[in-house]
This record gives C-alpha cells, structure tokens and sequence, in this order.
C-alpha cells in the first residue's frame, strides 16, 4: 500500500511541522495558564477564576457579539458585491473585484489613525454632520466602532470566498429556476446562496473567527472589554505575569475552534460541486434601465464605504496637517520624499517574506486540505484544526513562544540563532496566516468533484500525478484566493514581527511604519510609507492573480486542444 | 387526472431572429412556425446554435433581434421567468440542496399555490414519470435516469406552454436512452404540449419528431418532416447531416440534344435538360446503389469501378468502390449465401435515374 | 557620584573582561565594531544620536532596534541564553527594574563627573547602579487649540482643572500598565495627594476621559487629530507635536512631575566596551547638548548644559516648580507598582463607561444645584461623589508587602508561597467598583431630581 503510506508521511510532517512551530513555542508560554501561582503545580483554578470574573464573563459576551455583528456587516458589504460582479455585465467587475481586496491591507496604526479622521466622534463625517444637521453619530465609540472597522476590514474574506462560489456555481442551476418562475431577491434566497454555502460559510467563519481573536482594532479603538485585549493588556503590561492573560489565550484558542467545527458541521453535506458536467462558467446578465442606475449606486456607495480608511489614509499622506478639520489644510508631497531614501529595504523585505509566508501557506494548506477531505488518516482532522487555532493566538505570544524555544538553537552555516535570523519572520508569518489560506483551499477543494481525480487515476495517473495534474489545477481559484490573502495580510502584520525583528536591514514595511507613529512628525510620512506598502501589496496581489490565472488558462486551453 | 388532461397547445412563431455574442453572430435571419402540438426538433452539430436558439427561447442567453411570439404574444421582451416556457436541461440541474420533492415542488412554490394543491400536483407529476417513492430522496442519491425523469416532472408540474428540452438524452446510456426516448414522446401525446427537443443525434430525431429544423453555422438549413429532409436535402450539408450519403460535384451541360451530369472524376450522369448550365452536386444514398460484375440493367445509370475496400455492418455490407477519381458507398443487404465481392475486383454500380438528386449550387 | 570607588570601578571592569571573554569564544564575529540598542524612543532621537556617536568613533556600527517598551523587555528577557544585545535605552524605569530584577542589566559605573543625584526630587540613577538617567521630562497637558474653540471651551491649567464639568467626554490619558512614565505620574499625585485624595483627584479627572489609551503615543495622536481636546501628555510630546505644525499648545502645570529616561547595559553584553562608550557619549556635555534640539527636547540631566539652551526652555535645577513639590519616595513607589497599575485598570480603564456615566451624574446635579440650598440633594451628592472615591484597599494595605506580592511579576523560587491570586482579588474590586458606580448614578439622578 504505497499511497496509505504517502498520505501518512505527509501527514506526519505536516503535523510535525505545526508540532514544532506552532503548539510547542506556544505551548512554552501559555502552560502559564494551568499552573498554580504559589504552588507551580498543574491547576484549572485559573480557569474558575476566569469564568467567576464578571469582567472576563462580559469580555467574553463582548467578543462574541461583536464577532456576529461583524458577520453581518460583512455579509452585507459582500454579498451585493459578490452577486453583482459575477451575475451580471457589470462595468468594472475586475476593479470591484481587486479594490474589494484592499481593505484587507490595512497598515498598522496609520490606518487607524485614518479611520479616527474620517469617522471619529470628530471625524471629516461628524464634522459635516455637525454643520449641516447638527448631529454627531459615533460610528467609532465602544463596540460598535469594532463593528464597523472589523465588517470593513475583513468583508473581502466574504467577498473572496462567496465570488469563487458562486463563480463555480452551474449556470443551469440558475437558469432552471428562472424557468421555473423564479427571479430576484426569490432566486437568489432559494438558489443560488444555498449553493454558494460552502464558499459563504468559508469566508463567514474567517470574519467571525478573526473578529472574535482581532487585538489590534479594539486597542486602536480603545476598547479594553473584549477577549483578545484583555489578553494582550495582561500579557505584556510590564512585570505583570498575571495568568489570566494566557487563561484567554487558551480561551480564544478554544472557543475559535469550537466556532471552526460548528462553521463545518453546518457546510458538511453541502458539496455542490458541479460534477464537471454542465455549463460552469457564467453568461451574465445585462442589467436596463433604473436596475442598472441602481445597482451602480449600491457598488460605488458600498466601495467608498469599505475603501474610506484608504482615501483617508492617502489625504493624511498627502496632507500638511489634518487636525479637526473636514479635509487636510493643505497639500504635499514631502512625507513621500521623506521616506523615499529609507524604504527600499522595507518594500524588499515586505515582498520577500510576505511572498515566501504565503507561497508557504498555499502549499501546506493544498496538502492539509488534501489530507483532510480525501485520505482517511487517522486524526486527519486535528490538522486542519490546529493550523486553524493559530489564528487565536495573538502574535506576540507566537514571538515571545519564537524567541523562548529558538534562541538556544544556532542555524548551521550562517552561526547565528534561529530566533534571530530573517526566516524566523518569514515563520512566523506563515503561520499566522495559514488559516486565512488553509478556509480557502479547503473551500475550494470542496468543490472540486471527486469524479474528476478518479478519472485521472483510472486513466493509469498515480496519487501524485493527480494531485499535482488534476487537483491543483481546478482549486486554483481557492489557492489563487488564499494565497491573495496571505500574502495580503501578512504584509502589514506587526505584532509578531515587532517582537522578533533583530536589526533593521531585516525590518519589513510594518516596521518602518511603526517607527514613524511613535513620534508627531511622523505620522505624514508613516501614512506615506503605509500607503505604499498598500500599493506594494496591491500590485503584489494582483500580479499573482494574474499568474496563476494566467498559467490556469493555458493549462486549460492546452487541455481543450 | 388533471396533469394527464391536455393542456392548451400553442404555436410558436420565430421571426427574422438574429444573436450574436460580441461580435460573433450565433444566429442569423431564423424564421419557424411551430405548429400547436407539434413534436419539433432541432438538428445540428456541435456549435450549429441550436442550443442557443432554444435557449433564446426560454429566455437565456444575449438579447436576439427579432421576434419569439406564442400564439399572437410576443415574449422576446419578456425575462425568464415571465415565459411560462418549461426547459429540461441537458444535465438536469436539479437542486442539490433541495429534496425531490423541493426541486419539483419549486415552480408551483413560486406560483404561490395552496400547500394542499402542491403536494397533490407534485404526486400526480411523478407519478407521471413513475417515482413518486423516491419523493424524499436528495438528487445526489438518484441514477442519471431517474434525474432525467426528476428534471421532467419538475418542469411538466408547472404546466407550461411549451416544453423546451435540450439535448435531455446526451447524458445516458444507449438502453436507457431508447427507452427515454419512446417515454418522453408517450408524455408529449399525452399531454398534447408544444414541445421543442434539441439533438446533435439524427437517428433521435428522426424517431421522436414530427418535424425537425437542421441547423448549421446559425442558419436553419431546411425544414421538414424527417423522411422529407432525408430524400429532399436542400444542400449537401443537409444531405450528409440526415444520413451516409455519396456525393459527386460537376456541371450539368448539354449537347445533341441531350443533357448531361459531368462530374468532376469524369462520371457522367443523365439528368433532366431543366436544369442545364447549373453547377452542383449530385447525391445518391449507398442503400439506392446495386453492385454487379457486368451491367444488368440498362435503363439505369452504370459506373464502372474497382472495389476499394469493403465493412460488414450485419444488415448490409458496405463496400468502398473507385470510380474514377472518387471513392463511392454502396450498401448491399446482407442475406446468408449472398455473394461477397472482394477487394481489387471490378464491378458495375448501377443507379436508377430517380435515385439520383441534384443539388444545384 | 559618590560611590564611584577605585574598587567599584575595578569590578567593573573585570566584570567586563569576563564578559569579553565569552564573547571571544564565539566564533565569526568581528570585535567591538558593533553595538546593538534596543529602545523605544522615537526615529527622531535615536538617529541623532546614532549619526553622531559612529561619526566620533567610525568603527563602531551602531544598530538601533526599536520595539515598544514592552515588546523590548520581553524581547531581552527571551534572548538571555544567547544575547545579541548590548544596550536597553529607554524611558520608564520601570522597565528597567524588571530587567533588574531577572539579573539581565549589567552593573556600570559611569566615567563622566558633574551630573548631580537628582533631578527634580527624583533620583537620576539607580541606586544600585544598574542603569543611568540621561534625561529628564515632565508631565503636563496638551490641548488641540481647534478643538477647545469649536466647542468653546478654556485651555486647562492645573491638573485639576481637568476635573470640571466643562472638559467631560474631551479628555484623555494612556493607562499606568501601559506606560511607565504614566505610572510615574500618577504616583506623584498619589504620594503628593496622599493615597486617599490622589486616587480622589485621579477619578474626577478620569471621569471626563473620553478615552484611556493603550499606548502613550496615543494621547499625543488622538489630541493632534482632534479626536479629543485636551491629554494628559509627557512634554516632547506636546512640544514635538506643536513643532510639526499641529494646532496644539502644551503647558506645565504649576506642580509637574518629572520622569527620567534611562540607559542600561545588559548582561553579558557581546560588545561591552562600545556599549560604555556610548553611555559616556550620552552623558557627555556633547551628548547633552544634543538633548536641547527642538526635535528630541529632553531636560539634560547635566545643570551647566541649560546655559547653551534656549530662553523659554525649563530648567528643573532653577525652576523650583518642576518637580520639586513632592518628595518622590521610590522605594514605596516600587512596592506597589503593580498594583497601582491594577487598580487604575479596574477603577479606571475597564469600568470607563461606568465611571464617566456617574461622573456626569454627579456634574449635572451639581450644576442643578448651583446656588440653590437643597440640604437633602446635597448629601445625595456628597454621597454619590464619596461612593466614586471609595477605595477597595488603603495605603497599608497597598504597601503590605504579602498583598502587593500577589501582583508581583513571578515567584522566584517555587517555594515562594503567595496567597490569593491577582483574578481573584480584581473581580473582589471589579464587583464593589461597579456597584459603587452604579449606586453613585442613581443618587445623583435622584439629586437632581430633587432639585
């Protein structure tokens, strides 16, 4: 039995993989949370403690409420999206498509920053409000702040997602209903979201999960009573090693894979694929008239709304001073030559780890998806369950676990240890993000039909060949998305980047922004640097689409002839 | 049973139709009548646009030119799902997501019928097609056949005009595909509904309808009755599309009062003085042809040829036979003790005068 | 400095060569070339600094590695078994203390003579030697001049000023846990208030915080985009910001506090001596000197540098205001520093919004109040104002050493017996802070209805 063996020797590395880079380094640092404090033993008191907290207990109730919300909000945001560019002849659907990504790459700090000047209590918005109407809407107080940033920042893991979905979806399926009598808002209830499950669920249970572990945007906001912050505030608050800090942790860690499981229990038995048969790829629609007046105002409304951070964020680069004013009070271009001179080595190195984190993550999640849909190993699931956990870990834990467990170890050759070497960055961020890109293989390899890979076996193609020829192929829309998104997300992370970066000349773009926040004169050239490694990411993205699509075309066309 | 009663047919008229996508025009000056009840087809190959004319039909596909009108309503203008025009696709589509019984239940759904009146209806359709027990099944349980039925008792359920079904046979296996064939026409007799059924397959054709469209690169190529197409093609498209069939291009001329086919292998064929001056081809079916070694019969047309290569097909043999230039099909009728002419010998093929069918070009 | 011995100095120095020597079995390095600086300060000042010090000594590559002050301590603290790192260069003390405490901070006698104990009433250097101060800055308020017209109110002047009705929902301060030089601050006003006032003062001043931010960045940021009036800042960051251009002011209260910014080296430091140098550099007239540009503006902690500086910049050695009024006790400050920390985030930063909402309870039955003399509203008040007060522990108890100890950073040996745990104990003060604020709600609202 050759392939029962393959299966199990990549599941095995992959497992050990994780086993090294993921649960011992963490393990290392959060153990802290089963341990007695007087005593060291082993104890779940702690875990008591959370629960009889009613900080903790309403941190909790916060975490989880803000996380549906911003489901909705996304789907909101996603879902007109989604159905408009992929039902209809729609003007600019590759645009929507592409700028619909970018609010993924939101830089640290500066896009914060940008979203406080456009919506604050004393935000561009408020202020026009406040003239005209008198009134001031708190878009961006307590909880509905994180609402509306997170169901912004994160509705492209929808928009991603669902379009591949529903991009899959036979157009006869449709067009069956349609004869039948069915249109509209019925259609699209009764059909063709059903069908899209799958993809929807996928990207649904990214926004949930990632709102309900997000640090970054409540602590920009200044929302202290939420999970994730709550962690972070006792775990690095100086000389405070309070365990309840890594008591959340194990929380987060806990509750997001328990959201995971439900998120797949509910798309089990919801494998739509299209079997291969019938007419995939979608003739669209024209749209007339008032329809077609209407549908563009929705997009380009929906599009300002979701890409205000990054018109602000461009005003603050190009702006003198921005301060309680509806626009800058003047213009220039200054911040840019400012950071001209340094950034070259932080575009460089952004490329080049994001670029090799998500290369990464798109390999190992087409083998865990693989792994976890068509072998039958043995605890196959816990793969795709651990590599998903790290997205609650918060970073900082993940570089603190890095540095404990890999500074005793010195790479070979280059003498220096791991902990501090570049590639421990670029680790790092593999494995934060590996979730992102291991929903959207596993989606896509959903969708693909069996039948296709048992036709390329019984055309004499080995396991392997199959994978690499038939498989890989028909899920390149999932990896073409997840990679999008690693890559995407990985560019502008920070937390764990900040704490494991050992000199300058190995520092990417999210560094130097946070080099320049710290300090007033900064905050012009870090909206700068922020948009270019906006730009870079963009372009970055794009280019990647592009090539894989491209490869994907000729695969296809080679294979038509 | 009232799904059994007749509906009312309708005719179905097509005038001056023309879609392009792009810039690619798929279809181009379609004029039908259909008649109320009637069993039609389109006939064509692969990218002939015959899917698409039924499709434009239901609804789908690019805005055509010109006009679609059942019985006096025009419906060119109308979406989908404003048709009341019932379509089986070719891989069925049934719903996935949805029970048997959700998937045929849909249409009705959407009329916004009485609970009580669906359920009725939904038993009564598949009934008609035989598997009300698989009623709570989901279609990922069901054979390709069943499908097909499921997939037709979703769209009879409602009614419909017209029954549109595009290519619903491609999907099954020959047994299957005879059976299917001989139930659907047994359902449209029954039902007396206008129904259009497009294939790429002539024999399904010629079986199952009444009349038929042959269509070719967007153009209806001629219409009629299935033997009608078959010994009058209008052109040689027509001709090889309905059938095997020999074909020899030349020039019609006369001279000492007589009038003659030349053809371009050098074969000369006696025509009516009518059609003198004309280029074109002359056509003749393999099965019209009788082989010999000697000529037997005068009246008739005789070439002279070497046989070639010769198939037995069981009911007929077929032998490959050169003359002149060209290689001619004769079919002889295969019985035991019959004499088989081997490879290399000389024959003479005989051909009687109204076998032959000139195509003016 | 009056222990630096000859002997002091000798030890020193063989703690150095040991050091060195270690480090010449690492094989592949170059010597003394390098020094790496972990620190949290601002582009700005580090690259000054770092342009300078290579220009005086060309061989010496200087490499600045910025992480948040937290980020920088744990990052210390992880790297120890195989240290890359040769300075911590940063302001809070705090964070030296911590790195103190875990053994990983280098003891240094500096060369340099004529830097005085004190600056202010707050020592310089550690005491124990570990780590210098080679600055100084004091606390006052910023205020976005825009913001404070638009909605028509005054430019604050003391601290408690800050406390009135009129600033409610437009100021804001970064929490102690979060700041060290944060926590500086409010530990002078506890010591200067005494324990019972200072809390007092700090929660009407808490009150009107629009928001506690989680880094002290925050506050200059959030008063420069004027997403609120008036933070409670360290002065550079007024200063600096006004220096960009933002339409902000900054002030120094009549009583300030100041805060020193510190170096240390740290343990087995792979370049010891270069790592000295640049201490001495710092702490040299022209390292001093470098302070005074308008983009760094640190206080020198070198009295004969002010001569050089310009008029309007404050002298802590002459201006008797900066600073002086309170005796800074370090060493109380230091027993109690987490705690401190955790009952500001339990009374203040977790319960905002309770803690506002009775605030402007109270401030709007004042104002009904006003002249008027309603006995019954006014004791309705008092009680609601002393509920808001009210302290879940006092200043014994806050120096008990066994209690403070529950929040204390690790055990040291596992045989350290601590008793309670720090969940326990917050969600004891958690469940008084927010019935107390609860209560102090319903009294001033019936007060006010009173009247």
């Amino acid at each position: 039995m050759p392939r029962f063996r393959t299966s199990y020797l990549v599941a095995a590395s992959l497992a050990f993989f994780l086993l090294i880079f993921l649960v011992v380094p963490v393990g290392k640092v959060i153990y802290v949370a089963f341990q007695d404090s007087s005593t060291g033993a082993f104890t779940l008191v702690n875990f008591v403690d959370f629960f009889k907290t009613s900080l903790f207990r309403e941190s909790f109730f916060n975490s989880l409420y803000v996380a549906g919300m911003s489901v909705l909000g996304a789907t909101i945001f996603a879902v007109p999206l989604a159905y408009f560019t992929t039902r209809f002849n729609f003007g600019g659907s590759i645009l929507i498509q592409t700028l619909g990504i970018i609010p993924l790459i939101m830089p640290p700090f500066v896009g914060a920053v940008a979203m406080q000047l456009f919506f604050g209590t004393n935000g561009s918005v408020n202020l026009l409000l406040d003239q005209w109407f008198g009134i001031n809407i708190p878009f961006m107080k307590g909880l509905n702040g994180v609402i509306l940033v997170e169901s912004i920042h994160y509705f492209p893991f929808i928009l991603i997602n669902l379009s591949a979905a529903l991009n899959n979806i036979d157009r006869s399926m449709e067009e069956a209903a349609q004869n039948l009598g069915s249109s509209g808002m019925s259609l699209f209830r009764k059909i063709v979201f059903p069908l899209a499950m799958p993809g929807y669920l996928a990207g649904a249970a990214l926004v949930f999960l990632k709102a309900f572990d997000d640090l970054g945007t409540p602590l920009l906001l200044n929302v202290n009573n939420m999970l994730a912050p709550q962690a972070y505030l006792r775990i690095t608050s100086i000389g405070i090693s309070d365990p309840m800090g890594y008591v959340i942790s194990v929380i987060l860690v806990v509750f997001s894979l328990f959201a995971l499981w439900g998120s797949m229990l509910a798309s089990k038995g919801k494998d739509y694929s299209g079997g291969g048969k019938g007419t995939s790829g979608l003739l669209k629609r024209d749209l007339h008239g008032w329809e077609k007046f209407g549908a563009y105002c929705l997009v380009i409304f929906l599009l300002l709304l979701v890409l205000s951070p990054h018109i602000s964020l461009v005003l603050l680069s190009l702006g003198t001073i921005w301060s309680y004013s509806v626009l800058p009070d003047g213009y220039t271009f200054a911040h840019y030559a400012e950071v001209f001179g340094t950034t070259r080595e932080y575009i460089t190195n952004t490329l080049l780890y994001a670029g090799l984190a998500a290369g990464f993550d798109v390999v190992f999640s087409v083998a865990i998806a693989y792994i976890v849909l068509r072998t039958k190993v043995i605890g196959r699931q816990w793969l795709d369950y651990i590599a998903t956990g790290a997205l609650a870990i918060p970073g900082v834990v993940l570089g603190i676990g890095y540095l404990r467990t890999f500074n005793d170890f010195n790479v070979p050759i280059i003498d220096k240890p791991l902990a501090s070497w570049w590639v421990i960055i670029v680790i790092a961020l593999a494995i934060r993000r590996l979730p992102y890109a291991l929903r959207a293989c596993v989606a896509a390899l959903h969708q693909v039909s069996i039948s296709l890979e048992e036709a390329s076996e019984n055309l004499g193609a080995g396991k392997t060949t199959t994978v690499r020829k038939i498989t890989v192929p028909l899920m390149a829309g999932g990896i073409v998305a997840g990679f999008v998104t690693s890559f995407a997300t990985a560019a502008v992370e920070l937390s764990a980047t900040l704490m494991l970066v050992t000199s300058e000349s190995d520092a990417p773009l999210a560094y130097g922004i946070y080099v320049f926040m710290q300090s007033a004169s900064g905050r012009g050239p870090g909206a700068a640097l922020g948009l270019i490694a906006v730009v870079v990411v963009a372009v970055g993205s794009y280019l990647a689409h592009h090539f894989i699509e491209r490869n994907k075309r000729m695969q296809m066309s080679a294979t038509g002839n | 049973m009232s799904l059994v009663s007749r509906v009312k047919a309708v005719r179905l008229r097509i005038e001056d139709l023309h879609i392009s996508f792009g810039s690619t025009k798929v279809l181009e000056g379609i004029n039908l009548e259909i008649e109320p009840g009637e069993f039609f087809a389109f006939l064509g190959p692969s990218g002939s646009g015959k899917s698409t004319l039924l499709r434009a039909i239901a609804g789908f596909g690019p805005d055509p030119q010109g006009k679609i009108r059942i019985d006096d309503e025009d419906i060119g203008g109308l979406p989908p799902w404003k048709r009341n025009v019932g379509m089986v696709f070719q891989n069925y589509a049934l719903w996935p997501h949805l029970s048997v019984e959700k998937n045929v239940a849909f249409g009705l759904e959407e009329q916004k019928m009485a609970k009580a009146e669906i359920g009725e209806r939904v038993k009564e359709a598949l009934d008609l097609v035989g598997l009300y027990h698989l009623v709570n099944r989901h279609p990922s349980q069901l054979s390709g056949g069943q499908q097909q039925r499921i997939a037709l008792a979703r769209t009879i359920v409602t009614r419909p005009r017209l029954l549109l079904l595009d290519e619903p046979l491609s999907n099954l296996d020959a047994n299957l595909r005879v059976q299917m064939r001989t139930d659907i026409l047994k359902l449209q007799r029954a039902l007396g509904m206008t129904t259009i059924f497009v294939t790429h397959d002539q024999e399904e054709a010629n079986t199952i309808s009444d009349r038929m469209a042959v269509l070719d690169k967007g153009i209806i190529q001629q219409v009629g009755s299935p033997l009608d197409l078959y010994d009058n093609p209008v052109n040689r498209f027509v001709a090889h599309f309905l059938g095997t069939t020999n074909m020899i291009e030349g020039e019609v001329v006369s001279s000492d009062g007589k009038t003659c086919f030349i053809g371009k292998e050098g074969i000369e064929i006696p025509l009516d003085n009518s059609l003198d001056g004309n280029h074109g081809v002359v056509v003749f079916r393999p099965q019209s042809i009788q082989i010999n070694t000697k000529i037997v019969d005068d009246s008739a047309v005789n070439l002279d040829g070497v046989v070639d290569s010769l198939e037995f097909l069981g009911s007929v043999v077929r032998y490959s036979v050169r003359v002149g230039d060209s290689n001619i099909l004769v079919d002889q009728d295969h019985q035991r003790g019959k004499k088989i002419f081997e490879e290399k010998e000389a024959v003479v093929l005989a051909i009687q005068a109204q076998q032959l069918f000139f195509i003016r070009e | 400095m009056v222990f630096s011995g000859c002997s002091r100095v000798m030890l020193s120095r063989l703690a150095l060569s040991a050091g060195l020597l270690t480090f010449l079995a690492l094989p592949a390095q170059a010597l003394e070339n390098q020094l790496t600086v972990v620190t949290s300060f601002p582009k700005d000042l580090t690259n000054e600094f770092k342009q300078a010090f290579e220009k005086k000594y060309p061989d010496i590559k200087v490499e600045m590695l910025k992480k948040k002050t937290t980020a920088g301590v744990k990052y210390i603290q992880e790297t120890v078994s195989n240290n890359t790192s040769d300075l911590f260069w940063a302001s809070a003390p705090d964070a030296f203390e911590v790195l103190k405490e875990d053994g990983l901070l280098e003891k240094y006698t500096v060369k340099a003579t004529g830097i005085p104990d004190v600056v202010g009433s707050y020592p310089i250097n550690d005491p124990d030697g570990y780590y210098k101060g080679f600055a100084a800055s004091g606390y006052g308020m910023m205020w976005n001049t825009r913001y404070l017209k638009a909605k028509k109110i005054p430019a604050p002047k003391e601290w408690n000023d800050l406390a009135k009705a009129v600033y409610h929902g437009h100021t804001g301060m970064s929490a102690p846990s979060r700041s060290g030089t944060t926590h500086l601050t409010v530990e002078t006003i506890l010591q200067g208030e005494n324990w019972d006032n200072g809390w007092k003062l700090m929660k009407e001043i808490a009150g009107n915080f629009s928001t506690v931010t989680e880094r002290s960045f925050g506050v200059p940021d959030g008063v420069n985009s004027g997403q609120f009036g008036v933070g409670i800042v360290i002065d550079f960051f007024g200063l600096s910001s006004q220096a960009s251009g933002f339409p902000v002011e900054f002030i120094y209260p009549t009583v300030t506090t100041l805060v020193p910014a510190n170096i240390a080296i740290i343990k087995n430091s792979p370049h010891p001596e270069a790592a000295a140098a640049f201490i001495e550099y710092l702490l040299s007239e022209e390292g001093q000197v470098m302070l005074l540009d308008p983009k760094i503006r640190r206080l020198p902690v070198r009295p004969e540098t002010y001569s050089q500086a310009p008029d309007d910049f404050p002298n802590p050695f002459t201006d008797q205001s900066i600073g002086a009024k309170v005796q800074f006790d370090v060493l109380k400050s230091k027993s109690r520093y987490n705690l401190v920390n955790a009952m500001f985030d339990v009374m203040i930063t977790y319960r905002l919004d309770d803690l506002r909402k009775a605030t402007k309870a109270v401030q709007d039955a004042e104002e009904a109040m006003g002249d008027k003399n309603n006995a019954q509203a006014a004791a309705l008040i008092a009680e609601a104002k002393a509920l808001i007060a009210q302290l879940p522990i006092d200043e014994a108890q806050s120096l008990d050493k066994d209690f403070a100890g529950i929040f204390k950073k690790k055990r040291k040996k596992a045989t350290d017996k601590v008793t309670g745990r720090q969940a326990e104990v917050e969600q004891k003060w958690d469940a008084m802070v927010k019935k107390n604020y609860a209560k102090a709600t319903e009294l001033a609202k019936k007060a006010k209805a009173m009247l």
